[in-house]
């Protein structure tokens, strides 16, 4: 359509929204760096000096790197087996997207029913004779990370899938032809052409799982802490907000640290194949 | 074949403990069994009496709604802008506006908590659709690019020189070609908001509390049944919606969504 400069109004309100979002990033910073009208790194050496602290961090982050890997593996074979699947492949993708699009509240709750003292596991090692008393299914790290897995497993799947969706089936028929073993197609062929898929789903895991407020709270309690949760109660039982602030930018640096060199990974990997193709 | 065997039962595990969920909330006991040992709908009765839950399930409902045509109308104009002219920080722009996806979420919270406070706008519905819009642009703006790159401009062209104006092409070719973008758009943009938790619980008050808030705040203090009497109705919600979905559109419209991967400008 011809409508000239008149369509450059259009990005009025995006850009207006972008710029409250700068907005409150900008108050975010301010807030963390400025103390009692000094710019400094005071609340940041500060975070870093308390030993409890920096556990919670470094809990995190290998929480939600555990948390990745284990999508990955489960997520793999799933996408595998739904792109490969001709009739019910609606009914198979319907599984995944179903609970993927049900609130995380609820499907944490559903972990709570099954791990608790008196949920579904325990009551059956009991009723079994198998445990005397209550295994600690959750409130601890355990109960976050199945948590989390199940909750961002369908992310992984649904970026695994696509990319499996544009893969020819007969580049696996002619490797089988040839006589190779399962897992060496694998890990010659499908691996190497879907890693980008792996990698933005490893991306997004990664960071929805470092970010995650209530999971982590609900399955792991006061204890196993993550600096969602940590963040979560300076803000609502001690009020404060430059506390918070600071630990939501060590936060989002943590997580930009480890996916920027993923994202030049897939990037690179995704220009390699390119290049094969041609 | 064999090895499907094992992955299957993978695949089962995604909605098994939605299913305990919806299974345990109809169980007539004062605390959550499963399997439940009697049946009743007691809890969905002391849902459905309550006013603060139903209170809570409009404001949800309201303000997935309005985020969702708030999101969706900035997303489509600045997608018309971004798929047709050439302008320098075009890219710069696309790559901000799907920023707020690659934000952790508690950090998003605490950045939105610090704005709209400073607005007083801390616990109002204003204040909730300001920052679902925020947080749905990314989802809107996804499936519409990605239409409006589609769309062959000869369609459009075709139109202007048998003398269409401006205005009846956008109703009569550009619109209704774009519709299944613009539907996958506001579906997207709806369910996002509508279970959206992390950040919400930053910004409610007293009287303005969405439904998962609620459900969150309510696991924390009581373990009584009625919250698996209404986690089973927002599951129920959802069901529909994706069946919904497929119907008019196919579930493909979910998968291009969720892969992830920013859709870069053609260049």
């Amino acid at each position: 359509m011809q409508l000239g400069r008149w369509l450059y109004l259009g990005l009025i309100p995006a850009i207006l929204l972008l710029a409250g979002f700068f907005y409150a990033l900008f108050t975010l910073v301010a807030s963390a760096f400025v103390t009692d009208g000094v710019v400094g790194f005071a609340r940041f050496a500060s975070f870093f000096l308390r030993a409890d602290y920096v556990d919670v961090l470094v809990r995190t982050l290998w929480i939600a790197g555990l948390t990745t890997a284990i999508a990955v593996v489960i997520g793999y074979p799933v996408a595998y087996l739904i792109a490969r699947t001709r009739t019910g492949r609606t009914w198979l993708l319907m599984l995944v997207i179903a609970p993927w699009l049900t609130s995380v509240v609820v499907r944490t709750y559903g972990w709570m029913v099954i791990l608790g003292n008196r949920g579904l596991i325990n009551g059956f090692l009991q009723w079994a004779g198998l445990a005397g008393r209550p295994v600690p299914l959750m409130y601890n790290s355990f109960g976050i990370i199945v948590g989390l897995v199940h909750v961002l497993c369908p992310f992984m799947i649904i970026a695994i899938f696509s990319t499996l969706q544009q893969l020819d089936p007969a580049l696996e028929e002619a490797a089988m032809s040839l006589r190779a073993r399962p897992w060496r197609i694998f890990r010659k062929v499908l691996l190497p052409l879907t890693l980008p898929g792996v990698i933005s789903g490893a991306i997004i895991v990664f960071l929805m799982a470092t970010g995650a407020i209530v999971t982590p709270l609900l399955l792991g309690g006061l204890r196993d802490r993550m600096l969602g949760t940590q963040i979560f109660q300076e803000m609502f039982e001690l009020f404060d907000f430059p506390k918070a602030a600071t630990m939501a930018i060590i936060l989002t640096v943590s997580a930009i640290c480890v996916v920027l060199p993923l994202q030049w990974l897939e990037r690179r990997v995704g220009r390699h194949l390119r290049t094969v193709e041609e | 074949m064999r090895w499907r065997l094992p992955i299957a039962a993978i695949l089962l595990f995604l909605p098994a403990p939605i299913a305990i969920v919806a299974l345990s909330s109809v169980t007539s006991r004062g605390y959550l069994t499963f399997p439940p040992s009697s049946f009743s709908l007691r809890w969905y009765t002391e849902f459905l009496s309550s006013a603060e839950w139903l209170r809570a399930l409009a404001i949800s409902v309201l303000l997935a709604f309005s985020a969702a045509c708030g999101s969706v109308l900035i997303a489509f104009l600045a997608s018309q802008v971004i798929a047709r002219k050439r302008f320098a920080g075009r890219s710069l722009l696309e790559t901000l506006m799907l920023m707020p996806i690659i934000f952790p979420h508690a950090a998003l919270g605490v950045a939105m908590l610090g704005i709209v406070s400073s607005l007083h706008w801390n616990g109002t519905f204003v204040g909730l659709v300001l920052a679902h819009v925020v947080l749905t642009v990314p989802y809107a703006y996804r499936p519409l690019i990605a239409s409006i790159r589609a769309l062959d401009p000869v369609m459009e062209e075709a139109a202007m020189s048998l003398g269409a104006r401006p205005g009846t092409i956008l109703k009569r070719v550009t619109l209704p070609l774009l519709r299944p973008g613009l539907i996958t758009a506001l579906v997207f943009a709806f369910v996002i908001s509508f279970d959206e938790v992390t950040v919400t619980m930053f910004l409610v008050g007293p009287d303005m509390s969405t439904i998962p808030v609620r459900i969150f705040a309510q696991i924390q203090e009581s373990a009584s049944p009625v919250i698996a009497a209404i986690s089973t109705v927002l599951i129920g919600f959802t069901v529909l919606i994706v069946a919904l979905t497929q119907w008019l559109l196919g579930l493909e419209a979910f998968l291009d969504i969720g892969a992830g991967r920013s859709s870069r400008p053609a260049a």
